[in-house]
């Protein structure tokens, strides 16, 4: 069971900075998750948590011992790699068994352990197979078991379920998060996929560019996004950026005036903007009102260039009166389509306001 | 699928192909098929200047037992197998070692290293005859069996690096890593991991070096004068006759010296082929 903290942490190879200064805390026996565009750096991160990467400058801790000596094999993790690295020419039972024997465990406990993790992943008829005779998920269990009999502090794991099909990969996933539920050790995870991210993390970790844009819960990153980048990563569909004005700002109360000639007020707390400032709204699809209402506050009109009729929900991409495009989700008997006129509004409520220049939150958390 | 199957294409094409293939391939076999045709030809056939023209009688094993009465021809091909064992030997296991070093480990000379091994394949072994002879001589191991393996191994060993490097660096790098990340030594991931999945190119190129080794002529006449070490490639000359040549007997003792190499190649055919395309493609 161990912590890991990052100070200041830095990777550069050669005069490429690659990771530009990393402060995190990962509490003992927590899911984080790391997220991000490609080529952000989240491996690199990982890699550097592992020791397969050095640390160009800052500190890294685990279980808090300080680890830049430190062997890889010394750091107490384990990790799984995207490709599953199985050793090709090893039975599955050599394969968990390898790493266990060559430094030394005796014969009874390498198979103890074996046993316990082949119980645990359900690897028992698969133990005599090459990796080659296996399907996908199951060379994937089999390098998380091979991980497991490590008895490590922390796993890390980089994309593990991105080379599987969607039904395996929901499979997958659960299966992951029982193993944290049984083990409780800290779990270190890289992943492209918002869903994996929402359902299996504790914390979040958003990077982009090489440094980190927001640390919290799946819940927080998406209802309290401290910038527009979190905002737009963070949800699928996108969330909605709908340039504004403010026309006026009193009494905790902003008065915006929409693309086309429609107003909102939002309440506010803090500091409001002069009148005239540029700000982005962000609103995501889901909170975006059609329908009666909205006709009735006749804020804003959308064009429909697209309408995808998945049954469940209904998408409607339309465009505003000075071109922005919004995506907006109806429900399944929705039965306008393309080249119709969509009233739309804002609940407040669910509106955030993005500062144009910098990017940051000046409102906006749904969790209130 | 390029080039197009033959059986795809047009009939004209295939029958073209039909024709020419069995043409092209008795050309290309041309010299092979003199040499076997004069290996059984009687004497007085080359007397009487019947070189190329059916034989007059087939004096297969005349001809054959001769070489092996009238030459050593026996001991030669020992030799031949005590010089090219060891150097395959030497030369593929130095050359696992130092393709695992360079495929795997970064360090700062890593890549002129690497060119240095490859350049040396580009330097005309024939320059280097004087003073290799020379530097036999003077480390009192000229016309010695052991001085043949090493040079051979010298020089073989660059080209094999160059192999072994670019086959290494074709695995899984995730491989290594992971055997790292499980706390496994250096030494026990190069033998556990990286060895057996060598293996494929390991035998490829055994097959390919025992071939360039068993059919050296040029370092086995610099390096060796006596017929306790000349190997058969060099050792046939005895048969020239002190008068005449007996090219008959030539003939056969060629085609013995050939066999071994040959049926290397038939029973290791797989691996020579895959050697000769795993150099090319995993450049
Ligand atoms: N060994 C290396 N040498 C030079 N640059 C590297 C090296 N490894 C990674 N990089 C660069 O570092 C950046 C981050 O790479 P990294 O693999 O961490 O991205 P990632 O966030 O994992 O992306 P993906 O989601 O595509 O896996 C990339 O721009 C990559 O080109
Ligand atoms: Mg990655």
């Amino acid at each position: 069971m161990a912590t890991v903290t990052l100070r200041n942490a830095r990777k550069s190879f050669g005069s490429v900075n690659i990771i530009k200064g990393v402060d995190l805390d990962i509490a003992d026996g927590e899911f984080c998750v790391f997220v991000g565009p490609s080529g952000c750096g989240k491996s690199t991160l990982l890699r550097m948590i592992a020791g397969l990467e050095d640390i160009t400058s800052g500190s890294l801790q685990i279980g808090g011992r300080e680890m830049a000596d430190v062997e890889p094999a010394d750091r107490g993790v384990a990790m799984v790699f995207q490709s599953y690295a199985l050793y090709p020419h090893m039975t599955v039972r050599e394969n968990v068994g390898f790493g266990l024997k060559m430094t030394g465990h005796s014969k009874a406990d390498i198979e103890k352990r074996t046993e316990r993790a082949a119980s645990m992943l359900q690897l028992g008829p698969l133990m005599d197979r090459k990796p080659s005779q296996l399907s996908g998920g199951q060379r994937q269990r089999v390098a998380i078991g091979r991980a497991i009999v490590r008895e490590p502090d922390v796993f890390l794991f980089d994309e593990p379920l991105s080379n599987l099909d969607a039904a395996l990969r929901v499979q997958m996933r659960i299966e992951i998060g029982k193993l944290h539920n049984d083990l409780k050790s800290t779990m270190i995870y890289v992943t492209h996929d918002q869903v994996e991210a929402m359902t299996m993390a504790d914390k979040i970790v958003v990077l982009h560019g090489g440094i980190i844009e927001q640390v919290g819960s799946p819940l927080e990153l998406y209802h309290r996004p401290r910038n527009m980048f979190v905002a737009g990563f963070i949800g699928s569909p996108k969330m909605n950026f709908i340039p504004v004005t403010v026309q006026a700002a009193r009494d905790g109360n902003v008065m915006l005036s929409l693309p086309g000639d429609g107003r909102m007020t939002i309440p506010m707390k803090g500091d409001l903007p002069a009148a005239g400032t540029r700000l982005t709204l962000g609103c995501r699809p889901e909170h975006v009102a059609i329908g009666k209402e909205a006709a009735a506050s006749g804020a804003l009109q959308g064009t429909i260039r697209v309408a995808e009729y998945l049954g469940s929900e209904t998408m409607f991409y339309a465009s505003l009166a000075d071109g922005t495009e919004i995506a907006v989700k109806g429900d399944g008997l929705a039965a306008q389509k393309s080249g119709d006129i969509l009233p739309l509004s804002l609940p407040a409520a669910a509106c955030h306001l993005f500062d144009a220049q910098s990017n940051a939150i000046l409102n906006g958390d749904l969790t209130r | 699928m390029f080039p197009t199957p033959i059986a795809r294409t047009a009939p004209w094409v295939q029958r073209i192909y039909k024709w020419l293939l069995p043409v092209a391939l008795v050309l290309w076999l041309l010299p092979l098929i003199g040499i076997a045709v004069t290996s059984i030809r009687p004497s007085s056939d080359l007397a009487a200047g019947n070189y190329f023209g059916w034989p007059s009688g087939f004096n297969f094993i005349e001809n054959y037992s001769t070489v092996f009465e009238n030459s050593n021809i026996g001991w030669y091909i020992l030799n031949s197998f005590k010089v090219t064992i060891p150097t395959v030997v030497g030369a593929v296991g130095l050359s696992c070692l130092t393709g695992y070093a360079l495929a795997v480990y970064k360090f700062r000379s890593n890549l002129i290293v690497f060119f240095m091994f490859v350049a040396g394949n580009f330097v005309p072994f024939q320059i280097l005859a004087i003073p290799v002879r020379n530097l036999t001589l003077s480390l009192g191991m000229y016309n010695t069996t052991t001085g043949l393996v090493m040079f051979h191994v010298a020089f073989q060993t660059g080209f094999c690096t160059l192999f072994m490097r670019n086959f290494i660096k074709g695995l899984p790098f995730a491989l290594i890593e992971s055997a790292r990340v499980e706390g496994v030594s250096e030494w026990k991931i190069f033998w556990h991991i990286v060895m057996p999945l060598m293996r494929p190119a390991i035998a490829a190129l055994s097959v390919l070096i025992f071939t360039f080794i068993w059919n050296d002529y040029f370092w086995a006449t610099v390096m060796a004068q006596s017929a306790d070490v000349r190997p058969v490639t060099a050792g046939m000359n005895e048969l020239k006759g002190q008068w005449k040549v007996a090219w008959e007997l030539i003939a056969a003792a060629s085609i013995i010296a050939a066999l071994p190499p040959v049926a290397m190649f038939f029973l290791m055919q797989k691996h020579f082929i895959a050697g000769l395309t795993l150099g090319a493609t995993k450049g």
